[in-house]
């Protein structure tokens, strides 16, 4: 009896989750007239795939959503390859070198700046990339991305617990340090480096502020910065088209969401973990 | 032992090198930068760039000034939203994993999946989803009142209005975050502990009080420092919900920044402005973590 009425509560719960994204999918699939007609039919009366085929034919609202789809799955693949690859190497270094100089002072310096608030940094950085005359480019989207210590944090946990016998027996077959890394550690530690690829990628893609900011120009945009400036348009009430958009740009971190969830909610346990 | 000689100490540098002039590039370079420009007049577009000390700094503290206004009003509305959403994001969080704990294993990862699913968007699309189920005339939640003879509220608009828009959907994007961690920290209480009190005869709030709490405090603070930063943090929906209406009711902090910079072109003033929301922020997390952590050690 209790436990049937939990059920009934958490199916009505899910209900609450759900029907937002239900609704920006039942939304999408109807013409402006009928999403603006205030009725509440899940189902759409007349069904139509315009947006959606005016939005990959690139004459939604003359918005190039193609090329800002694109440009996100390409700066979010970047970004996470520099920083897969820059915070493996650091948290090795800080985790297996001995003679790594200055390690005292790196290591919680990397740490702290977790607590670095975002802002202090956000127009600082600006100015830089504007003097570097790097805005609207892919440099501005990516770069700062990679000075994120997250990673850093994850690796050198998992480094740090590597059994120490393996390393040896390897350094007694002549191994050097960089095949020690990518040969013993790195293979070591897909499941992990999955786990990472899924956060950052998500946390990248799914960033709007700092690429609405560092790009002016309609193709530079990102998806989620192009959805923003729109957002605060004259097109805030095209829902069908908008929501075509959301959808289309919800599909990639979905997709990886669902089967990463498992590595995803991981990410989230060992960065609460202290 | 491995030999420490200069090469072998150069290629261990290497390894960290690609990470730490990132991190210098990006991070250090752009805080000392920050500090700089707020000492300066700094127009956007102009070349020149006059020193001015404290001048910056010392308007935000003038009572009446342009620069006090906007601090201090958007500093106020931060605080209203992380007075409303951080004791909703804690205790509804734990509320939700406690939920989760006692559904069936079959069920419960698909519930979790549902919960936690609205984490995964973008602020971007999180808002225009939310505009559409505001919309006065249009919107789903409107639609629903409609449905039950209640005149229609202009939720992104009308004061109280706009706070509750804004806390639902903060409380409906980022609540499974905290869900997770809770989740994980319930799983850990020892099992043994409650059957001990049950037999002591112990009631399920009892339970809960006694045992539960107290086992998770230290998550539970965690949280409460996370959703706290999280919170003043704000910006994807005032930004894009109310802009920051009705009048400047929902201009938090981070808009005004940024407006200041951006829209008035003066950096100088706006990183003057960051820099004392930084060192806000940073106040706030030590104290809470103190307070947290500091007793026990």
């Amino acid at each position: 009896m209790k436990k049937t009425l939990l059920i009934l509560v958490a199916v009505i719960l899910a209900a609450v989750f759900l029907l937002p994204l239900i609704w920006m999918l039942s939304t999408s699939f109807k013409n402006d007239f009928e999403a603006l007609a205030g009725q509440m039919n899940l189902i759409p009366k007349k069904p139509t795939f315009e947006n959606y085929l005016n939005g990959l034919k690139g004459n939604l609202m003359n918005v190039p959503i193609t090329r800002w789809i694109s440009n996100s799955l390409f700066v979010g693949a970047a970004g996470t390859a520099i920083v897969l690859l820059f915070s493996s190497m650091a948290a090795f270094a800080l985790a297996r070198l001995q003679d790594l100089p200055l390690k005292k002072l790196m290591f919680p310096m990397f740490i702290g700046s977790m607590m670095i608030p975002g802002i202090l940094t956000f127009l600082p950085m600006y100015m830089e990339f504007n003097t570097l005359g790097w805005i609207n480019t892919y440099a501005a989207l990516i770069l700062p991305y990679s000075s994120g210590a997250f990673g850093v944090f994850l690796l050198f946990q998992f480094f740090s617990a590597f059994p120490k016998e393996i390393e040896e027996a390897a350094r007694i077959d002549g191994a050097n340090k960089w095949q020690i890394y990518s040969r013993i550690l790195l293979p070591a530690s897909v499941s992990i480096m999955v786990t990472l690829a899924i956060f950052t990628f998500m946390g990248i893609y799914n960033d709007f502020v700092w690429p609405l900011y560092s790009t002016t120009s309609p193709e530079m945009r990102t998806i989620t910065a192009g959805i923003a400036m729109m957002a605060q348009g004259s097109y805030t009430q095209a829902y069908g088209k908008l929501m075509s958009m959301t959808v289309i740009a919800t599909l990639p971190v979905f997709i990886i969401f669902i089967v990463g969830q498992r590595s995803f909610v991981k990410a989230i346990t060992q960065a609460g973990v202290k | 032992m491995v030999k420490s000689t200069l090469q072998s100490r150069l290629t261990s540098t290497l390894f960290v090198l690609p990470y730490l002039l990132c991190f210098c590039a990006f991070l250090l370079i752009p805080i000392l930068y920050g500090v700089y420009i707020s000492f300066h007049n700094f127009e956007l577009l102009s070349e020149k760039h006059a020193f001015v000390g404290f001048d910056n700094y010392m308007k935000i503290f003038t009572p009446g000034s342009y620069l006090f206004e906007q601090f201090t009003t958007g500093l106020w509305n931060t605080m209203q939203f992380v007075l409303y959403s951080v004791p909703l994001l804690v205790v509804l969080g734990l509320a939700l994993a406690l939920l989760l704990n006692q559904l069936p294993k079959r069920i419960r990862g698909l519930f979790r999946t549902f919960y936690f699913m609205p984490y995964a968007i973008s602020g971007s699309v999180m808002a225009v989803i939310w505009l559409m189920m505001f919309d006065t005339n249009a919107g789903f939640l409107n639609g629903l009142l409609a449905k039950m003879h209640i005149d229609p509220v202009a939720w992104l608009t009308d004061l109280p209005w706009v706070w509750v828009s804004l806390v639902l959907t903060t409380l409906w994007w980022t609540i499974g975050f905290n869900m997770i961690i809770f989740t994980n920290a319930l799983n850990e209480v020892p099992e043994d502990y409650y059957e001990a009190a049950s037999i002591d005869g112990a009631n399920a709030w009892r339970r809960f009080v006694s045992i539960t709490l107290p086992s998770i405090r230290p998550v539970m603070l965690f949280i409460i420092i996370t959703s706290t930063i999280a919170s003043f943090n704000v910006y994807a929906q005032p930004f894009l919900l109310t802009r920051g209406g009705p009048g400047n009711s929902t201009r938090v902090l981070l808009m005004n920044v940024l407006d200041e910079a951006f829209k008035g072109k003066q950096v100088g003033s706006a990183s003057a402005m960051a820099i004392l929301m930084a060192v806000i922020i940073i106040i706030i997390s030590v104290v809470q973590y103190r307070f947290a952590y500091g007793r026990k050690e």
